[in-house]
């Protein structure tokens, strides 16, 4: 049971709150682009 | 947050930032009626949410948990930049001159936000600890520095890049293949497993910890030696991050020589844009150049890993078991590179800007596009000019010139180019000169959206540094020792003095 927890979500590193460097990439490109969207859409 | 807003717009605070411009008005009071106002009403929904709803544990209550620390971690850059910065620059601007660099201390020692922001982030972890509730929300500095760097790509403009890009290749291709080769062979004169050579290699040359755990299973390191690496790589990083800006000032380095310089010389990506921010704190071209320098060091990592596979499996022989190259460097490979590309692709297309753009300005000399009439040079300007058109010996210059008599503005890029050697050679009268400057004014126009770019930039920077700052901790560094530690010192300052070197003597182009 404790393990399907932990295996269930992943806590990341110390550094990061992702599981993995590629994880984190995919996230800032997703947040990148969306902020680029924003700034397109709101001037 | 909430407060800040408030005491700003009811004039409370009239009397601080009076105080804090120094004389001058206060550059921050548009920000601080604005980014307060929306963060902290972000802030106090989520927190509220956070203290009464119910919550299950699992990914989405750990992801959002981080909130609460990335609002920490916003509310430390907020106070060092719009207060704690501009005081101690009053402080700096009370003092004096130093001697005779025409500086004040906290510019030469460039305690701007950035660096201030960093030192409070090692203070609050090392002293206070960081609270609780805020520990996930500085694993996020990392995101906030990759974002940014995405969203730089839509900054330049193709010649900006091919320009940066050519200088970049050669600086960097010579630098990290050197400090590679350095470390290995100062490693095999010392005695030290090739797994610990090969790691160190890596994170001395090509980008600090992303190349340390790329290059890791290839050379079979073990966690100890990637302690030690990554250990040595901080503690040279933060050094340089607060060095690099210092030495800048006194040698009065042009931006795009600092930038070259920090993405040559510094190890770490998040360092390197500590130290370009550091160095110029109200602008954002010396990162633009360093990050330049920085993402074609990042790309040389496969080649790194290549190389060092060969290496390792010439030196151990049949001691290697098999790992799978091919696998390494496309598991290992940071995809926000990718990202930086894709914006600069989706930028060249004319979405954010003209794709002429220089430095977030387009050329534009038609009413359309932005010219004012009243900007049409008059009689009497037009007069001093032709008095001064016989000092121009150039043929083509002269050409341009007449033409900007001729039509009373500058009529093309080329010729804006021309104008603008001209007003750098000061050939011409002052008075010449200041037509001349006036001319090139009214036909560069600000594109809007560059800017909010640069304003959203500068803020995801500031955010990851002050983050990056929280997760520099005295244990983290005690990691580094013994050989590495020295290996790596001397193969650190070989390649910032000599990197300083070829900057200084080859590089003055301007981006």
């Amino acid at each position: 049971m404790e393990k399907d927890k932990i295996q269930s979500f992943d806590r990341g590193s110390a550094l990061s709150i992702f599981s993995s460097d590629r994880k984190e990439d995919l996230i800032a490109l997703a947040l990148a682009f969306i902020l680029a969207l924003v700034i397109y859409l709101i001037d | 947050m909430l407060a800040i807003w408030y005491f700003t717009s009811n004039g409370l605070l009239a009397p601080v930032l009076e105080h804090l411009g120094a004389g001058k008005d206060y550059r921050y009071t548009s920000e601080l009626k604005a980014i307060p106002l929306y963060f902290g009403i972000v802030a106090t929904v989520l927190g509220v949410w956070h203290w009464l709803g119910q919550h299950k544990e699992g990914g989405f209550d750990f992801y959002s948990s981080s909130i609460a620390g990335g609002m920490f971690i916003l509310l430390i850059t907020m106070l060092v930049r719009w207060f704690i910065a501009p005081e101690i620059a009053v402080l700096s601007i009370g003092l004096g001159e130093v001697g005779d660099t025409g500086k004040h201390i906290h510019e030469l020692l460039g305690l701007n936000y950035v660096v201030l922001g960093i030192v409070a982030g090692i203070i609050i972890v090392n002293v206070f600890k960081v609270p609780v509730w805020a520990k996930n929300g500085v694993r996020l500095s990392r995101l906030g520095l990759k974002t940014g760097v995405i969203l730089l790509g839509a900054l330049y403009s193709a010649a900006e890049l091919k320009n940066l890009g050519g200088l970049s290749i050669i600086m960097i291709g010579f630098f990290v293949l050197g400090s590679v080769g350095i470390v290995l062979w100062i490693g095999a004169r010392r005695n030290i497993p090739n797994s610990m050579g090969g790691v160190l290699s890596a994170g001395m040359g090509v980008c600090g910890v992303s190349a340390t755990v790329a290059v890791a299973p290839v050379v079979q390191a073990k966690p100890v030696e990637i302690a030690y690496t990554i250990g040595t790589i901080l503690i040279w990083g933060v050094a340089c991050m607060f060095l690099f800006p210092i030495i800048g000032n006194l040698l009065n380095m042009s931006y795009v020589q600092f930038g070259a310089w920090a993405g040559t010389g510094i190890l770490n990506s998040a360092q390197v844009a500590g130290a370009a921010l550091a160095y110029q704190p109200d602008g954002i071209e010396t990162l633009m150049v360093a990050e330049i320098f920085n993402i074609t060091r990042v790309l040389i990592l496969p080649i790194i890993v290549l190389w060092l596979a060969m290496w390792y499996v010439k030196r151990e022989g049949n001691a290697t078991t098999q790992v799978n190259v091919g696998h390494v460097v496309l598991a290992k490979f940071p995809v926000f590179v990718l990202g930086f590309i894709l914006m600069f692709a989706l930028s060249t297309t004319g979405v954010f800007a003209p794709a002429n753009h220089y430095q977030g300005k387009y050329f534009g000399n038609t009413v359309e596009q932005g010219f004012k009439l009243e900007n049409l040079l008059q009689a009497e300007q037009i007069a001093i000019l032709k008095a001064d058109a016989n000092k121009i010996q150039n043929a083509d210059y002269r050409e341009a010139y007449n033409r900007l008599i001729k039509n009373n503005k500058i009529m093309s890029i080329a010729d804006d180019t021309v104008v603008r050697g001209l007003i750098n050679a000061k050939t011409l009268s002052p008075d010449a000169n200041k037509i001349l400057a006036s001319a090139h004014q009214s036909v560069r126009h600000t594109a809007k959206k560059i800017d909010n770019f640069r304003q959203w930039i500068t803020w995801l920077f500031a955010f990851g540094l002050v983050g990056l700052g929280m997760q520099i901790t005295v244990g983290s560094m005690k990691q580094a020792g013994g050989e590495p530690a020295i290996i790596g010192g001397v193969v650190g300052f070989i390649k910032a003095a000599l990197s300083l070197v070829v900057v200084m003597l080859l590089v003055s182009e301007t981006v």
